[in-house]
């Protein structure tokens, strides 16, 4: 039996494809002289031969048994995607609800229980965040209720 | 090599007043705190300290802020052992053991071992520099760019050796953290993608990028379980298991010796330092060991190379400090401004004119490193109770923190979304088993080695073979770096072979 590659794994490879190719269109748009390829090139004529060999390995290599459940992949993207929302959300709605808001939801989905638990802990730890961590930051940093 | 005169003057000055040790604790925990949150950095704590130094005495300053350098050392590597989050780029090489031990329940041997390495390190790395600071300081000039080009590739030859399943996803890996370090304006001026982004302008920025790809990917993995360590007797945070790990990294002591002159040496290569010493520490150790499977898995003596690489290379840093006046990093470029508060311009004249303040400030980090044996033994308790929270808690606490500490490097919204972006590439990564590690120290060294490829090519006309056999120092760190690359491996098949077929004649 043949083995396939996955999805997340084709998914990787072509990431990692697009990014190496653009990178490289875009050096070489910028300037063909040896100072700005002496590692572009190399690099990315690396990458393409180990991405051929690990397809062809991976294509070449008995089928294995899928042991993750769907619902576990699709629970990592949820709070990826909620991770991802909640790094844009900081300097737009606040450090400090932003954080409430993610670490209560996070804490729900990573499975806490009870009712008022998660949004207690949510904001005793938004609030040592803002005024400990915060205080620290040589930057100026947006809160809207702290 | 050491002037006694000057000598017994630095300790009246160090031991006829208590002042010069009275900022050295709360120095010592302001490292510890800030090099275990992810995202706050060593050079910032004693950035946000260094006004506080104004009104001290010169000494008295310098001995804050190195303590808050030496505690923050550690403190780096309290995370990486806990939580598989290197507080800083120079531990990461400690998360690759001192993590799998965690996990099994040996979290505090490995944060024992690494408290000792640490201690042992940084004790050996400024009684080196009290030794040898000025030849070392010759030693430093001579280092061009051809010999850091041999050390950072040294440094990424460890790619190759963190994927045993697969050598190829361990070189994908690694290269793909060499090209992503290609974003933004190449280091001869030449302006090259930055996505329409002008935060990109000088590439990724790493360290928020380490954040995601370790930290964020890591905690999605945890997601499924209830506690960071599983077994409920195991999670306690027991000072005589500390010690039983203080007391195992004394059973290697030729990691400990190795990983302590590699960190000084590399540590005193300014732009280098700690960031690839614990790297290429780390290598060598796996290569060199009797049991090289182990190392990935739980390896007492990774941890035992990392740590003690990593905090012998701040008595390297201070080398060029003291003796040159040129700062290796970020946070000795913090002590050269202390420096200029007071009035003192570091180089050879200020080792000539007043050898009694520099060893003093030598022997008091010496003092201080016995210190951080008692303070971090003290807040191991606490910092290790981190495995007593519920994951269910602690996962989005830790990656809101990530986000946060990815803001504090970069003042702008790029560093939270750096994190963002390398979390998701970390649990793809992971997925299908990549060494994420692989793609940081791509990220790390790939900038580096192009700035000084690059040097190297103008200096040498093109010609970078021929220069290579005009600089001893490159050529000496080459052929070793070859022969520890292939001699290595094929002296350890030669002695398997004669072992089997000693075997099998008997």
């Amino acid at each position: 039996m043949t083995g396939k590659i996955s999805a997340t794994h084709a998914a990787l490879l072509g990431i990692i494809m697009a990014i190496s190719g653009f990178i490289t269109w875009s050096a070489l748009s910028a300037s063909t002289k040896l100072n700005n390829l002496v590692v572009v090139a190399p690099v990315a004529a690396a990458l393409l031969l180990l991405t051929v060999t690990i397809v062809v390995g991976a294509l070449r290599k008995p089928m294995s048994a899928e042991t993750e459940t769907h619902s576990a992949v699709w629970g990592d993207l949820l709070l990826l995607s909620g991770f991802a929302a909640f790094c844009f959300a900081l300097t737009y709605i606040g450090f400090d609800v932003a954080t409430f808001l993610f670490v209560w939801a996070g804490v729900v989905m990573s499975g806490g229980k009870g009712l008022w638990q998660p949004p207690l802990f949510a904001a005793i730890f938004t609030l040592l965040l803002v005024k400990g961590f915060g205080s620290l930051f040589p930057y100026p940093m947006l809160t809207l209720v702290l | 090599m050491i002037d006694q005169f000057a000598l017994s003057q630095a300790m009246g000055l160090l031991f006829t007043s208590f002042d010069p040790w009275i900022w050295v604790i709360p120095g010592l925990l302001i490292g510890l705190i800030f090099g275990s949150i992810p995202g706050l950095q060593i050079s910032m704590a004693m950035a946000v300290f260094l006004p506080v130094t104004f009104g001290m005495e010169f000494l008295q300053a310098m001995l804050f802020l190195t303590s808050i350098f030496t505690g923050g050392a550690y403190g780096g590597g309290v995370t990486a052992i806990l939580m598989n989050i290197p507080g800083s780029s120079s531990s990461i090489a400690t998360a690759f053991d001192g993590y799998p031990m965690a996990r099994q329940g040996k979290h505090n041997e490995a944060l024992g071992l690494g408290l000792a390495a640490s201690v042992v390190g940084a004790f050996f790395g400024y009684l080196l520099l009290l030794l040898l600071i000025e030849p070392l300081a010759a030693f430093v000039l001579k280092i061009g760019p051809m010999e850091m080009v041999v050390v950072v590739l040294w440094g990424l030859t460890l790619i190759a050796t963190l994927n045993d399943s697969s050598l190829s996803k361990g070189l994908m890996a690694g290269f793909f953290g060499l090209i992503l370090s290609q974003i933004g304006m190449s280091t001869t001026g030449i302006m090259r993608t930055t996505v329409g982004n002008p935060h990109l302008l000088d590439g990724i920025p790493v360290v928020p990028a380490m954040i995601g790809i370790f930290a964020a990917s890591e905690l999605l993995r945890l997601r499924g379980s209830t506690y960071l360590v599983q077994d409920k007797a195991q999670r306690d945070i027991s000072i005589p298991r500390i010690l039983k790990g203080v007391v195992e990294t004394f059973r290697y002591p030729g990691v400990l010796i190795r990983g302590s002159l590699i960190g000084a040496v590399i540590g005193a290569i300014p732009g280098v330092g700690s960031s690839v010493a614990n790297l290429v520490s780390y290598g060598e150790a796996k290569r060199t060991s009797k049991t090289p499977q182990a190392f990935g898995k739980g390896a007492p003596e990774g941890v035992t190379a990392a740590e003690s690489a990593n905090s012998s290379s701040e008595g390297g840093s201070m080398t060029a400090l003291l003796a040159l006046g040129i700062p290796g990093g970020a946070a000795t470029a913090v002590l050269l401004a202390a420096f200029s508060f007071h009035n003192i311009i570091g180089g050879p004249s200020f080792i000539r004119n007043q050898t009694d303040i520099v060893y003093s400030i030598i022997l008091g980090n010496l003092g201080q490193v016995v210190l951080l044996a008692v303070i971090g033994l003290l807040m191991l308790r606490v910092l290790g109770m981190v495995v007593r929270v519920p994951l269910s808690y602690l996962v989005p606490s830790v990656l809101a923190m990530c986000a946060w500490g990815g803001y504090g490097i970069t003042g702008t919204i790029a560093g939270p979304l750096t994190v963002a972006a390398f979390s998701g590439l970390g649990w793809l990564m992971r997925r299908s088993d990549y060494p994420v590690a692989a793609t940081v120290i791509g990220l790390l060294l790939g900038r580096m080695m192009e700035g000084e490829l690059v040097r190297t090519l103008q200096i040498s006309g093109g010609h970078p073979m021929n220069y290579l056999l005009e600089r001893p120092i490159a050529l000496t760190l080459f052929i070793i770096m070859i022969l520890v690359l292939v001699g290595a491996p094929v002296l350890k098949a030669v002695r398997k072979r004669k072992q089997a077929s000693a075997e099998h004649t008997s």
